[in-house]
């Protein structure tokens, strides 16, 4: 007994330790999220759109803690509902440890939002931008779960590249990442007659490297990834020869002034078995984006984008094939935690967002919409 | 006491001076904190997150203000971002799992309380009298 005695000491040591750090240095922040889309002619985003749809709730709440100088740990849970696709039960958003070296040099381990593009790691982060909607052809909402995380490891950090050099910010990974069963990918191959029962999924590798440029506010990025997948279903599967997604980007930010752009391409060659039959398809999916904002006071946001997408694996005249769409939004702050932003859209295509189960009667190549968003963070 | 320190408190001194007299605020920090001056990008960096180290290595823990006037004149001055850019930038980096808030406070009073018990706690306030010298370090900030 006596032998044990200095470990259990030690036990008791560092769990006082423990239970005190957790309980003085801990974060807790939330957000949720109400939206409402109103659309002419075709339902979008699997709601009932063209007369209105309040489906479409978000929330998150997130725990972190510094549990020494370098190592701080944390979770994310999230739960989404827009139209057919997410559902009440809550999702794990990601749950990591970080170690960070020194200021140069950190890692993080765990399901770690995947940096790529200008926002794909916050692109379901809605309290930070002014955008009820991102531009669709690289941020897809119906889709976000695909390229949003990876359950493997990150290496980050920054190069100073002298006074005249700007800095250079990397960011690398290597893991694994699933298509969630409740996102829109396996919504619309269940809707062709294969529903998946468990995730499909691959490993991932990638990097992105951006460039803050010694005039203030210029940030020049370019990203890779690396994508397999593989699944199966009863009665099929689904298989996706390894591609690559690439992304060139860049922010401007001066005062009052926002401007971004981004160009994504992914060329892919997806191969669907359903009972005997193999249906191989062609991707060559290419978008891009250009967008300004302005602030006009301290609680009101107002800007515009064009949003662009062509797959030019199909027949680019069809309106499946594209989707071309013209944005002005407004965003105002009530206080710090409360929110309420507003957004027109003008799309020609239907090449992103339309569903043929809430479109049984096929769609129109134009139509309008009016999406709009009530949030709260903290 | 030796001429060094005598130098570092006329430093001191002379930072919590001149930031009164030029509509700034007072940059504050641990009396543990070694070093004697912070350099403005250093600041921005803390204060962004890019940096979690003071020059000499030590960690920093940046804290603020909820609001108010010395709280938009700091972001103002030394981190060149207008209050909701900075709340959208903590707020990303808190929901991607990439960072960790800086702690607020409602007042004054209470940030330099925190201050003064948090080893490698880094802050501001409008101004700071001789009595609350004694708790906390003044940091002049070099341009």
């Amino acid at each position: 007994m006596l032998r044990r005695l200095p470990l259990f000491l030690l036990v008791c040591l560092c769990t006082g330790r423990l239970q005190a750090e957790s309980l003085e240095g801990i974060e807790i922040h939330g957000f949720v999220t109400q939206g409402f889309l109103f659309s002419s002619h075709n339902n979008y985003l699997t709601m009932q759109s063209s007369v209105g749809g309040l489906q479409w709730t978000d929330g998150a709440v997130s725990v972190s803690d510094s549990l020494t100088d370098k190592l701080r740990v944390g979770i994310q849970l999230h739960m989404y509902q827009l139209g057919q696709l997410g559902g009440p039960n809550l999702q794990l958003d990601w749950a990591s440890g970080d170690y960070r070296v020194n200021d140069h040099l950190g890692f993080r381990a765990g399901k770690v939002k995947t940096v790529m593009g200008l926002f794909n790691d916050s692109q379901d982060v809605d309290a930070v931008f002014l955008w009820t909607l991102l531009p669709q052809g690289a941020y897809p909402v119906d889709n976000e779960g695909f390229f949003l995380a990876h359950v493997g490891g990150d290496v980050y950090g920054y190069l100073p590249l002298g006074g005249r050099g700007g800095k250079l910010w990397y960011d690398g990974y290597l893991g694994q990442s699933n298509l969630p069963l409740n996102g829109g990918f396996l919504k619309q191959i269940a809707d062709a007659g294969l529903a998946f029962t468990s995730s499909p999924g691959g490993k991932t590798y990638g990097g992105d490297l951006r460039w803050e440029a010694p005039l203030k506010g210029l940030i020049l990025g370019s990203s890779a990834d690396v994508q397999a997948m593989d699944g199966s279903a009863p009665g099929g599967g689904l298989y996706l020869i390894p591609f690559i997604l690439t992304v060139q980007y860049a922010q401007f930010t001066k005062r009052k002034f926002y401007f971004g752009g981004e160009y994504d391409r992914a060329p892919a060659t997806a191969i669907l078995t359903m009972g005997p039959a193999t249906i191989p398809m062609s991707l060559d999916v290419r978008s891009w984006f250009a967008m300004g904002s302005y602030r006009l006071s301290k609680k009101v946001q107002a800007g515009s984008y064009y949003s662009h997408y062509v797959n030019k694996g199909l027949d680019t005249a069809l309106p499946a094939s594209y989707s071309k769409d013209w944005v002005l939004s407004g965003r105002y702050d009530f206080n710090a935690y409360f929110y309420g932003k507003i957004e027109g859209h003008f799309l020609h295509g239907n090449g992103l967002g339309f569903y043929e189960s809430t479109n049984p009667n096929g769609l129109k190549p134009n139509s309008n919409m009016l999406a709009a968003k009530i949030g709260f963070s903290f | 006491m030796s001429t060094t320190r005598w130098l570092i408190l006329l430093l001191g001194f002379l930072g919590c001076w001149s930031a009164a007299r030029a509509q700034d605020v007072v940059v504050v920090a641990n009396k543990g904190v070694q070093i004697s001056g912070i350099r403005d990008a250093d600041l921005r960096a803390i204060f962004t997150g890019e940096k979690t180290r003071f020059s000499d290595g030590s960690h920093a823990v940046p804290v603020t203000l909820k609001g108010g006037q010395a709280h938009e004149v700091f972001l103002k001055n030394h981190v060149r971002e207008d209050p909701e850019e900075f709340r959208a930038q903590w707020r990303k980096a808190v929901f991607t799992g990439q960072g960790a808030m800086p702690r607020t406070f409602d007042s004054e009073a209470a940030l330099l309380q925190y201050i003064a018990v948090t080893p490698g706690a880094l802050g501001y306030v409008s101004q700071i009298s001789p009595q609350g010298q004694d708790n906390v370090k003044c940091l002049p900030v070099v341009k």
